[in-house]
């Protein structure tokens, strides 16, 4: 086990590893890694190296699992044996848990649970080498990976964590920082500002605690930039190859509910009926049920758990 | 559906493609899908392999530490080969600990590692009696499309070839390759229909009623064998597998094992 | 036309009036809670890339047996919820101690969806002409989102690939599509759909599959290509016709629109 440094910051005012106070580690991560899976990311953040897979939302045993009107939310965090010096024994431990309950409870306020009741969304976070900053940087591989499922949330989940060392906040903890320095303060932001996960360790004064989160936002918004970005990145190769034909898409929709879905099968008769359907319930294809509530109105939000003073009108 | 259950047609038009010498993703039946290795992917461990066998992904990290040693091998190190086959990986994965299959694959591997004599475990000696290294090698499944247990061996032995003794880190002396001095290769094949496949994929294993694994080293000989699944093999099938595994491995060995 | 790639809890207007399929609204907002693409025609909707089949009552499905109980087949949609064909929704009647002989476990059936309720029970239903248990063919799994594709306007893509490959096809709302032909026209409809999953997003689909049947069927022998032409020529001129037609002037517009 390495010794704890003298110094965190030197005269320069930069850290250990040459950081500014605010700066973060380098991060790039990449799509649809897993096949077998509904979405994936994998994301390297500074040395840290975690896979996030989404599987759902899908059938969940046993029955008495089951929530009548929503899906069940599931986050398993994990380490490999070999990520961290020293080894550590597979199958999940004290910490694990409560960082996967935590987490979980991270994504719970975006994601539209309503929308699958009795079924289960599972998320799992593979960290494969650790280096300060695992929870947060599976967060960040498990918001991608629940897009590239396809799971409808009000946004995406940006997380980070901020530390105190030397009397000075920095962004984005290295493991000296983290094992040595005074705080740890992971948070996460969904896009609307609110916070869906704190938690806390350490020492802060009320200061030092509003510099924190003010700190940890901005940090929290560059990695939705990049986040944002690497979705958009993911298919912009392969669409410009062929005419984007978006009009068709929404024909596509309307067309196959009026008309004789299998031709081979089925009588005309009956599905011609479906013509007269209105409009409405033809755009309600079967991704959403046409029975629930449509997304025209206004989500009722719970108050807002934020330090900032974000107004926030509330039209239900 | 916990578990996909594969319609019988499915399993109808998989047969029916053997039994015309066809495999359903266009593979001779001698034939291994690609395969895509690169090693030192994970400094933290003191040796690691990141391995592609078709889509079938794993990871495996070689970690060592200073343990004692069995009372019966005092101046012996230890090797412990653990496979889980993590969630992440299938939508047939259950978290929870090992099970009869992630437990075998384990063995299996080792088993193969272990006897090949692939890792002098008198140079794992740091005082007899006392102190010995543990060479704790760990396989973490990340995508199953089938035939893990032969992703697992080359990862493994990848591993293994490009790891560090750490005795800097637990102070006993300067750092070192690991000595390993032969490359124990796994090599598993199915029986469907009366034709032996090799490198099954994810569909072939769904269909088969029996899977054979043979580990053969560099020179030929064989150090680990297990048959698994609920079909049987003639005496033909088994020697002819035998002999397939052992050319096949040394395919794989010369494409992607001599130059790391 | 540029792609409009959306993401979750993207702005996408600021006309409440204009949410659709996949967005939400808030403070008189429209934002998107689909990764996929957006279309602007009437509404704003988000067409996920990746989404699982929910059944709709009236949906045709391609489902396969995962158990049998006394008075139920369950069977496996590509869902997250199962079906359930009760024994009174069989085409005949049957005892209870001869359903697996009739369908057992990982046999698979052309059904219908009779009715889901609010608490995601599925109901299934066998009782229409058409619908049956397999016993030949293939079953080919496509993405859910991109089985309008494989219907096409009017049914013109499906009719389009029964008359080049002569097979049978049912195609089934939870991205299961049901074949069934020679193994030679088999193998070039599941080319042909696949080609239609990876141009998806195409315009003018339906003739460029259709133009890859033919060449395809050109190489493999020239007197069986002409032999089934003038079968066809006979027998399905006027439905090939309408349907033929009735595409390409769609298809025609769609195009002139885009320019």
């Amino acid at each position: 086990m390495s010794d704890k440094p003298e110094k965190f910051i030197d005269e320069n005012g930069l850290r250990l590893d040459g950081r500014q106070v605010d700066e973060m580690r380098p991060m790039k991560m990449e799509l649809g890694v897993i096949s077998r899976a509904d979405g994936s990311c994998y994301l390297e953040w500074g040395k840290n190296k975690v896979m996030a897979a989404v599987y759902g939302p899908r059938e969940l045993h046993p029955r008495r699992m089951q929530k009548a009107d929503s899906v069940l939310i599931r986050y398993r965090y994990n380490m490999a044996a070999f990520s961290v010096e020293d080894r550590i024994r597979p199958g999940p431990n004290r910490r694990s848990i409560e960082i996967s309950k935590v987490s979980r409870e991270a994504f719970e306020p975006v994601v539209l649970t309503h929308l699958y009741p009795g079924a289960v969304i599972d998320v799992f976070a593979e960290v494969l080498q650790a280096d300060a900053g695992t929870r947060t940087a599976a967060i960040n591989a498990a918001s991608m990976a629940l897009a590239d499922a396809g799971i409808p949330m009000k946004g995406l989940v940006a997380a980070c964590a901020v530390g105190k060392v030397d009397g000075q906040l920095v962004l984005d903890l290295n493991k000296a920082e983290d094992n040595f320095g005074d705080a740890d303060f992971p948070m996460t932001f969904t896009q609307d500002g609110e916070v869906s996960l704190v938690q806390m360790d350490g020492n802060f004064t009320q200061e030092e605690f509003k510099q924190a989160v003010e700190m940890c936002k901005e940090g929290c918004q560059k990695i939705l930039g990049m986040q944002q970005e690497a979705l958009r990145n993911k298919f912009a190769g392969e669409l410009s190859t062929d005419e984007v034909d978006v009009e068709l898409i929404e024909e596509d929709v309307v067309e196959a509910e009026s008309d004789d879905v299998d031709e081979g099968a089925a009588e005309p008769e009956e599905v011609d009926e479906d013509v007269e359907e209105s409009q409405d319930d033809v755009e309600d294809h079967s991704m959403i049920k046409a029975d629930e509530p449509e997304f025209e109105e206004d989500e009722p939000e719970d108050e807002p758990e934020s330090e900032e003073d974000e107004p926030e009108e509330e039209t239900a | 559906m916990s578990n996909e259950v594969m319609s019988a047609l499915k399993k109808d038009y998989i047969y029916n493609l053997i039994l015309k010498g066809e495999r359903s993703d266009g593979r001779a039946f001698d034939e291994f899908r690609d395969i895509e290795l690169r090693t030192n992917v994970i400094e933290k461990a003191e040796g690691s392999a990141w391995l592609k066998l078709g889509k079938t992904e794993v990871l495996v990290g070689v970690k060592l530490q200073v343990g004692k040693p069995f009372p019966d091998s005092a101046d012996q190190g230890v090797i412990i080969t653990s496979l889980e086959l993590n969630p992440i990986a299938s939508p047939d994965f259950e978290a929870g600990p090992p099970r009869e299959n992630a437990i075998e694959m384990a063995r299996v591997a080792d088993r193969g590692i272990r006897e090949s004599g692939a890792i002098d475990l008198t140079k794992l000696c740091i005082t007899e009696g006392e102190e010995v290294w543990m060479v704790f090698i760990d396989v973490h499944v990340l995508n199953n499309y089938g035939n893990i247990q032969d992703a697992a061996s080359l990862g493994a032995i990848a591993a293994l070839m490009t790891a560090t003794i750490p005795a800097e880190r637990e102070g006993k002396g300067e750092d070192s390759p690991l000595p390993i001095r032969d490359m124990p290769l796994a090599v598993t094949l199915v029986n469907i229909g009366g034709s032996m496949l090799v490198d099954p994929g994810l569909d072939e294993e769904a269909v088969c009623g029996t899977r054979i694994t043979i580990v053969s080293n560099q020179d030929g000989s064989i150090s680990g064998m297990q048959k698994s699944g609920d079909g049987a093999l003639t005496e033909e099938q088994l020697l002819s597998a035998v002999e397939m595994a052992c050319k096949k491995a040394s395919q794989i060995r010369e494409a992607n094992l001599l130059n790391i | 036309m540029e792609c409009n790639i959306v993401i979750p809890g993207q702005f996408l207007s600021d006309d409440a009036g204009k949410s659709g399929h996949g967005t939400y609204v808030k403070d008189g907002k429209v934002y998107s809670l689909l990764y996929g693409i957006m279309n602007a025609k009437n509404k704003m909707s988000v067409i996920p890339f990746s989404s699982k089949y929910i059944p709709s009552r009236k949906d045709f499905v391609v489902g396969t047996v995962i158990n049998v109980t006394p008075s139920n087949w369950i069977f496996d949609i590509g869902s997250p919820y199962d079906g359930l064909l009760h024994v009174s929704e069989y085409p005949r009647r049957v005892d209870s101690d001869k359903m697996s002989g009739i369908m057992g476990i990982s046999d698979s059936a052309l059904l219908r969806v009779k009715d889901v309720s609010s608490s995601m029970k599925v109901e299934l239903s066998m009782r229409e002409r058409g619908l049956r248990a397999l016993k030949t063919g293939r079953i080919l799994e496509v993405s859910p989102a991109k089985v309008p594709r494989v219907i096409g306007h009017g049914g013109s893509m499906v009719s389009m690939l029964k008359k080049e490959t002569n097979c049978e096809i049912f195609v089934g709302q939870n991205g299961r599509i049901w074949i069934d032909g020679t193994d030679g026209n088999m193998d070039r409809l599941a080319e042909a759909v696949e080609m239609i999953m990876e141009h998806s997003h195409s315009s003018g689909l339906t003739d460029r599959v259709c133009r890859f049947l033919r060449n395809v069927s050109d190489d493999d022998s020239e007197n069986d290509e002409n032999t089934q032409k003038g079968d066809f020529a006979e027998d399905e001129e006027d439905e090939c016709k309408v349907h033929g037609d009735a595409c390409r002037t769609v298809d025609a517009l769609l195009d002139a629109e885009d320019e």
